[in-house]
């Protein structure tokens, strides 16, 4: 008895405590926000990966340190449920002054409606390099190494709305990372593997030393998502030459739009020998794998990784901190391997290594419309991505820089995007959703001992030149949806723009723009008329 | 003098130097800014009072943003193209006027299902009204029509009718436009295989025009070169590889390939004019 009334005092102890806690972080919290001489900025993201908070933190402090009456909140949210998060702080009217931006998660109409395009601002140079001299007039936008060129699908422009709408802060590239400590057990100090040939060596070395030791080891991490990682360097690599065959308009620049008309067109299918070629580098990984690694998913293959089941993982380098946090050993990294256009076996429609140069830059983050100090988030933007936030950010959570002249830390040495590369090839995944869900699906007609390129070619192939005309007249539904929208928002633009100040205004990019893309949707529809039908 | 005054004064004589961008009629930048934004209820919303006054130019706005009101429907749609009918039949000569008969040949393209030969007679319709802006819209919509939609053209009939276009697409008046149009005509030969001389041709006063947008400048001398390249013009190839070494970003994933196909060429020669 007297047990239980302990228990229930201890109980009710506990919640008042938890409560008075509660309440005075919101009173403390609400005093310092009505504070008239506090100016509090608020920053949400989803990037909860180790380091990333450490690093904002640390910028914060010294943003606060420069502007003591500042405050810098910082509010990171599970990715899980970002979406539910924003749409209601943001129909709600209480959103941060700058939340993260994706493409993905951020259409156009949520953009126009409660982010303010900070276009103008970028053309001004950044105040925080007035001491770095090849920076200090430069104007902002150019302060970054890619110079936030406003390529199509990047998440810091909107293309139809012809507005920056965030200031991204890092980059991130595809790496394999791996075990150093059992790495060397097996092969000694050897460099990490160049080319695919070299890859495939080291995992059948893996696999002999596996079943010599009688230690279960996989040479590679498995789940859908680690892998497709790595076949899509694959066919990146394998199909550079062939994507230029297929580059009709001449550009260069192969695109996904260019891959599905030609598919529709049937100039290309599964048996086409570039592809065929890289499905057999897919099924020469695929022998790597053991029986069920597709019902894996991520978290059990970093999983494998760190308990060291796995040698080797391959993944985006935003999981680097966590990687080398969680794993009780040395971790290394190393690039996708080459399919180097003088390999004998599957060099034949390569070009080389692939530029990871245009990588656009990610961790955007914009400003809100209801923002209560807009100029002062600003400003906090503006010293997170001068050459010192940027340097701060990317040594303290490992990711890469994305701003000119700021040193890559040694840790992150083995991120650091190719350069000097060329562009990508053909990639079946890249093809849409259901080419995906295709790929995905009959992965395992490619893995395991039993892997056959010509089953899964003889499977797949009548599926996905079905799936090609559906993308496609995907495309044109969605493309049509933009081009009616900028019908009305191009008098938005025209009827306030006086005559002579229409030429290059946004009036004139607009339609532009418009006209680009009304002559690309009808190109795809008279595709679809005229191509034979699908099998 | 009050030092109030001077600054009128001083206003007064700036005016005639910089026009101020007014919004027309009773309208507001508000009003037309939330349509340039996709803003389409709010836009709806904004221009309503200002078109039951009968203001030509809210009307006109009042239309354009019901056209994307969500949900947008069919009925939506046709009382859109009622308001504008309504708009001509008060005045049809006036700017509002031309913009409501632009906007009519585009709801008749683009949100409705008209057959291709009205569309285009809507178009041609106002290549009239040059040199206003609407004329030069028309033209470069009308291209693609040409090119893709005419099923009872050949592909090089309707590349030619869509080139028959060029004096009224290719206007100083919109510039990026033109560089568009010069760029879907390039696009439809070589989409349709019919890339010749007169394609590098559009493509080479495309680059003259010049874009500001630095993707399209740098892609179109790629895309000079590669022809060109392909024609056998390996000075002219090498002149435009050359342009886009000098003018794209180095991380532009092209950097490398191009300047290999650069180097590839016989040493240069100055291009023919």
């Amino acid at each position: 008895m007297k047990a239980s009334r302990l228990a229930t005092i201890f109980a009710l102890a506990l919640l008042l405590a938890a409560f008075g806690t509660s309440a005075w972080r919101l009173i403390s919290r609400g005093a310092a926000e009505i504070d008239p001489n506090v100016e509090v900025i608020r920053f949400a993201h989803w990037q909860l990966e180790p380091g990333v908070r450490e690093a904002f933190d640390a910028i914060a402090a010294e943003y606060m340190a420069r502007h003591p009456h500042v405050r810098v909140d910082q509010i990171p949210i599970p990715g899980r449920v970002w979406r539910q998060w924003l749409n209601t702080q943001l129909v709600g009217g209480m959103a941060p002054d700058l939340i993260a931006l994706a493409t993905y998660n951020n259409p156009d109409d949520m953009l126009a409606r409660y982010f303010t395009p900070l276009s103008a601002w970028l053309e001004e140079p950044n105040p925080y390099n007035a001491d770095e001299p090849d920076l200090a007039d430069l104007p902002w936008r150019r302060t970054y190494s890619a110079e936030l060129v406003p390529v199509e699908g990047v998440h810091y422009h909107s293309t139809n709305l012809l507005e920056y709408f965030g200031v991204p802060n890092a980059m991130v590239t595809v790496r394999v990372f791996y075990n150093r400590d059992l790495m060397r057990e097996i092969v000694g100090d050897v460099p990490p593997p160049r080319t695919f040939r070299e890859f495939a060596d080291l995992c059948e070395t893996i696999a002999r030393f596996s079943t010599e030791r009688r230690r279960p080891l996989l040479p590679l991490a498995g789940s859908v998502f680690n892998i497709t990682r790595f076949t899509d360097g694959l066919f990146h690599s394998a199909t550079q030459r062939f994507a230029m065959e297929l580059d009709h308009n001449l550009d260069l620049n192969h695109t996904q739009l260019e891959s599905l008309k030609a598919l529709v067109r049937r100039e290309w299918d599964l048996a086409s020998p570039p592809i065929r070629q890289s499905l057999r580098l897919v099924e020469e990984l695929g022998r790597h794998m053991p029986a069920g690694w597709m019902q894996l998913d991520r978290e059990d293959s970093m999983m494998q990784f760190a308990q060291g089941r796995a040698v080797m993982i391959a993944t985006g380098t935003w999981d680097a901190g966590g990687l080398m946090l969680e794993s009780p050993f040395a971790v290394g990294a190393f690039p996708m391997p080459e399919i180097g256009a003088d390999d004998p076996e599957f060099g034949e429609w390569s070009l080389g290594p692939v530029s990871e140069a245009n990588i656009f830059a990610s961790l955007s983050l914009g400003l809100t419309r209801t923002s209560r100090h807009p100029e002062r988030a600003i400003d906090f933007l503006r010293f997170l991505t001068s050459r010192r936030g940027n340097q701060m950010f990317s040594e303290i959570s490992t990711w890469l820089p994305v701003i000119k002249g700021v040193a890559v830390p040694e840790v992150s040495e083995p991120f650091r995007p190719v350069v000097d590369g060329y562009p990508f090839g053909v990639n079946l995944r890249a093809l849409g959703g259901r080419a995906h869900d295709l790929f995905v699906q009959h992965l395992h007609l490619l893995s395991g001992q039993q892997a056959d390129v010509d089953v899964f070619v003889a499977t797949v192939n009548a599926p996905l030149l079905r799936s090609g005309r559906e993308e496609l007249a995907r495309y044109t539904r969605t493309t049509h949806e933009n081009i009616r929208q900028n019908d009305s928002a191009l008098l938005g633009r025209g009827v306030p723009t006086p005559p002579e100040e229409r030429a290059h205004s946004r009036f004139d990019r607009l339609a532009a723009l418009q006209l680009t893309l009304e002559a690309r949707r009808q190109e795809a529809l008279h595709t679809l008329r005229t191509a034979p039908p699908a099998p | 003098m009050s030092r109030r005054l001077l600054t009128l004064l001083l206003l007064a004589c700036a005016l005639p130097l910089r026009p101020v961008a007014a919004p027309p009629g009773a309208t507001t930048t508000e009003d037309w800014g939330l349509l340039a934004g996709l803003m389409f209820s709010e836009a709806e919303t904004a221009f309503a009072t200002a078109a039951a006054t009968g203001d030509r130019w809210a009307r006109l706005g009042h239309a354009a943003a019901l056209l994307n009101h969500p949900p947008v429907t069919p009925r939506k749609i046709n009382r859109v193209a009622e308001a504008l009918r309504a708009l001509l039949a008060q005045a049809s000569d006036d700017e509002p006027a031309l913009f409501a008969r632009y906007l009519l040949a585009r709801v008749a393209h683009v949100h409705q299902t008209t057959p291709p030969a009205e569309v285009e007679a809507a178009y041609r319709a106002l290549l009239d009204t040059a040199p206003h802006v609407v004329a030069q819209l028309a033209a470069t919509r009308l291209a693609p029509l040409l090119i893709y939609e005419r099923e009872d053209l050949t592909p090089t009939e309707g590349l030619a009718a869509a080139a028959a276009l060029i004096p009224r697409a290719d206007r100083p008046d919109l510039p990026e436009l033109s560089v568009a149009f010069y760029r879907v005509l390039a696009g439809g030969a070589l989409y349709h295989r019919l890339a010749d001389e007169r394609t590098l041709a559009w493509l080479r006063r495309a680059a003259e025009i010049g874009s500001t947008d630095p993707l399209t400048a740098t892609t179109v001398h790629v895309q000079i070169a590669e022809l060109a390249r392909a024609q056998g013009d390996e000075a002219l190839a090498a002149h435009h590889y050359r342009r886009f070494l000098a003018t794209a970003v180095p991380t532009d994933q092209r950097y490398r390939l191009v300047r290999e196909r650069l180097a590839e060429l016989a040493p240069p020669q100055e291009p023919r004019p």
